[in-house]
């Protein structure tokens, strides 16, 4: 009895087997969405989203796969050169770059809806040459975080968003005289903070065509000065002098008066037991913010580029992935769409969240060439030795011009 | 002043003066040992004592080593985010069928390169060998479009097959087999008994013990293996456990709860801490014998 029913029921499996899936859904489609940033905690809201998806385009089906930042380079690649890439994934910026110039993305410009709304100078990072290789999924950034406690003890007024670094230094004098072991600032001086700086002093690190490195300009020697001159006037601590204890930490403590740094410590600074906010970076020329982004690329092979461009428009500009993210506290959408982020805007501290959004209008990418790796290492070195007095800040960008110079060779 | 000088100076005639030397020698003796001891066994200390604290102490600017106040909560986190009985599961099936495999797989090399005679065999054997000298990392592209093209990404034969064939393992028992004398099979051949009986009825009960060091030397391979693993098990439900425990590690500007990973890494530690206290026996002899810490 029971050989025969399983008999009959391996007779119907195999003639299920055999019946074409196009037969049973018309026209469905299976798109695959690799990426890094749901793991661990944004599985279920990542869900979410595609539940939406899947509800508003029946046809087509998104399976998803992950793995930990560490690896998900490695594994990408494999899957390009093994030629089985997946038709979705994510990418952030700095490896956006490489992964535009080898070709192997597809131009989205084609199938992008006029009125998504993306914050332009995110959507224009993510093009090279007018082609639209990736959607901006989620951005981040750094910005001037301030006590607001000292600044009261000090007497001085709080920073304003036109603030350039005379202003910070004035302020930083103010607050180091409150105490031997209060600090007035602290921006860290190396190739991240630099790039920065340098494009808020107008300055350039290559010249047009990439072949010379222009990093010795006036405006460059001028933005590493400002950067070197808070170690010098004693208002910023230096490596010694911070011993190991992270400037953060030092900043929760309530012995740091402004703190340059990301906005993915809001969480840990929550339950500061003293009033801080804050304000967008101070400028020099111009005003400049980081902007740290994932985009979502499809691949230059997916067999449904339609559809999976569909997704990546989806993931990144709909309402409904916006509010997830925002809700979930999953980074966020770089999307000029107040309506979507007011649940953001609303909690506290700090009071001065619009400012996240403020520093899109300024946004920085890193510059990038070939040998990318050497070139961070060798300019962290001369900027630490710059930090450390070691070097004045024109020759420390003499000898690093000669080092990118032989890197762009 | 090494241990056989001193036991020649106790018993020389003034051996009761010398006494006192000796209880110091063996209590610093004792003492070096100790914090050797305690070097290696911090990090697992503080592994578990991480893994109970609650989030917001696990940073905390003065470390505490007793977890105050003590709590399972991220061994609650680590069972809602991850299948772990799954990826429990998976681990065990993997070692233990990759073990099993490749000490068959070795022995049955081991016996064609110790105990048959053919044309090349030595050649043959050199050039199996030469393989170990080439790093995994150069043939991981070719072996995963290889494994892709059979179709076995996400599939337990594909994070078991490959592993099978080990030049190391093959060497081992091939050593092990050529020292039992020849006049043992040549009976058995005058009996009747063809290679296949040989090899399960006299060769494989006589070498047990090695047997026994490369199955424990493969069970740990196959355990902790995370580059193969991480590239053939893409879904969840085919994730060893050290590929699910580092997909609990944060990417940029994001938060790692550290006591969810130290959790996930003690649930890992475990079954093999427990295997060690029962094949102790196994493991040292697998040290002693291969000159290999797994």
């Amino acid at each position: 009895m029971l050989r025969k029913g399983l008999v009959t029921l391996l007779v119907v499996v195999m003639l299920a087997a055999l019946v074409p899936a196009s037969a049973l859904a018309q026209d469905s489609v299976t798109i695959r969405y690799y990426n890094f940033s749901s793991d661990p905690d944004h599985v279920e809201d990542l869900q979410t989203i595609i539940d939406a998806f899947e509800a508003e385009n029946p046809n087509i089906t998104i399976e998803v796969s992950s793995a930990p930042f560490a690896d998900y380079f490695t594994l990408l690649e494999a899957d390009l050169v093994g030629g089985d890439a997946p038709d979705v994934f994510e990418l952030n910026f700095e490896n956006f770059v490489s992964y535009a110039a080898n070709d192997v993305l597809l131009d989205l410009s084609p199938y992008v809806s006029t009125d998504a709304p993306y914050y332009p100078r995110a959507l224009e990072a993510f093009q090279v040459d007018g082609a639209q290789y990736a959607l901006p999924e989620s951005f981040s950034t750094v910005l001037l975080f301030y006590n607001k406690d000292l600044f009261d003890q000090a007497g001085i007024d709080y920073p304003t968003a036109e603030w350039t670094w005379d202003d910070a230094m004035a302020a930083a004098q103010s607050i180091r005289a409150l105490g031997d072991d209060v600090w007035g600032i602290y921006s860290p001086i190396q190739f991240w903070e630099f790039y920065k700086k340098a494009a808020q002093n107008n300055c350039a690190f290559f010249n047009a065509d990439m072949t010379e490195s222009t990093i010795n300009s006036p405006e460059c020697v001028t933005a590493l000065e400002t950067m070197v001159s808070f170690v010098n006037e004693d208002v910023m601590p230096d490596q010694t002098e911070l011993a190991g204890v992270a400037n953060e930490e030092l900043f929760l403590q309530g012995k740091l008066g402004m703190d340059v740094i990301g906005i993915w410590q809001f969480a840990a600074f929550a339950d500061a037991p003293f009033a801080w906010d804050i304000q967008l970076e101070p400028g020099a020329a111009q005003k400049a913010h980081h902007f740290f982004a994932n985009g979502v690329a499809v691949s230059a092979d997916s067999e449904h580029p339609e559809e999976a461009a569909a997704w990546a428009q989806f993931l990144t500009s709909s309402e409904i992935a916006a509010t997830v993210r925002i809700d979930a506290g999953w980074e966020l959408p770089a999307i000029d769409a107040p309506e979507y982020v007011a649940a953001y805007l609303e909690q506290t501290p700090p009071d001065n969240r619009e400012a996240v959004f403020q520093a899109l209008e300024s946004p920085v990418t890193p510059p990038v060439i070939e040998r990318q790796t050497e070139m961070q290492d060798d300019l962290n070195q001369l900027l630490t030795a710059a930090e450390m007095g070691e070097l004045d800040p024109q020759s420390a960008l003499d000898m690093a011009k000669e080092q990118i110079d032989g890197l762009l060779q | 002043m090494t241990e056989s000088q001193l036991s020649h100076a106790a018993a020389a005639p003034g051996a009761i003066r010398l006494h006192p030397t000796r209880w110091i020698v063996d209590l610093l003796y004792y003492a070096v040992l100790i914090v050797l001891a305690l070097v290696m066994l911090i990090p697992f200390a503080w592994m578990l004592s991480t893994s109970l604290k609650p989030t917001e102490y696990i940073l905390s600017v003065t470390p505490q080593f007793i977890p105050n106040p003590a709590t399972l909560d991220s061994y609650r986190t680590l069972f809602d985010l991850m299948p772990m009985q799954r990826m429990l599961g998976n681990s065990l099936f993997v070692a233990i069928a990759g073990a099993g495999g490749q000490v068959l797989v070795s022995a049955m090399a081991a016996y064609a390169f110790a105990r048959i005679e053919w044309r090349g065999r030595e050649i043959v054997f050199l050039l199996y060998l030469g393989t170990m000298m080439v790093p995994s990392q150069v043939t991981l592209i070719p072996l995963f479009i290889l494994i892709r093209q059979l179709g076995w990404v996400n599939s337990y034969q594909g994070l078991i097959l490959p592993g099978l064939f080990s030049a190391f393992g093959t060497f081992l028992l091939r050593q092990a087999f050529l020292s039992l004398p020849r006049d043992l099979e040549e009976a058995a051949f005058i009996d009747g008994a063809n290679h296949l009986t040989i090899f399960w009825r006299i060769i494989l009960p006589l070498t047990r013990p090695a047997l026994a060091t490369l199955a424990v030397l493969s069970f740990m391979q196959y355990w902790n293996a995370y580059l193969w693993p991480l590239f053939v098990a893409r879904q969840e439900i085919f994730m060893t456990l050290p590929v699910g425990l580092a997909k609990l590690q944060g990417g940029p500007r994001a938060l790692t709860q550290w006591n969810v990973v130290m959790a996930g890494a003690v649930v890992t530690v475990l079954p093999i801490l427990i295997a060690y206290l029962f094949a102790q026996k196994w493991f040292v002899r697998s040290v002693t014998l291969s000159g290999i810490k797994g």
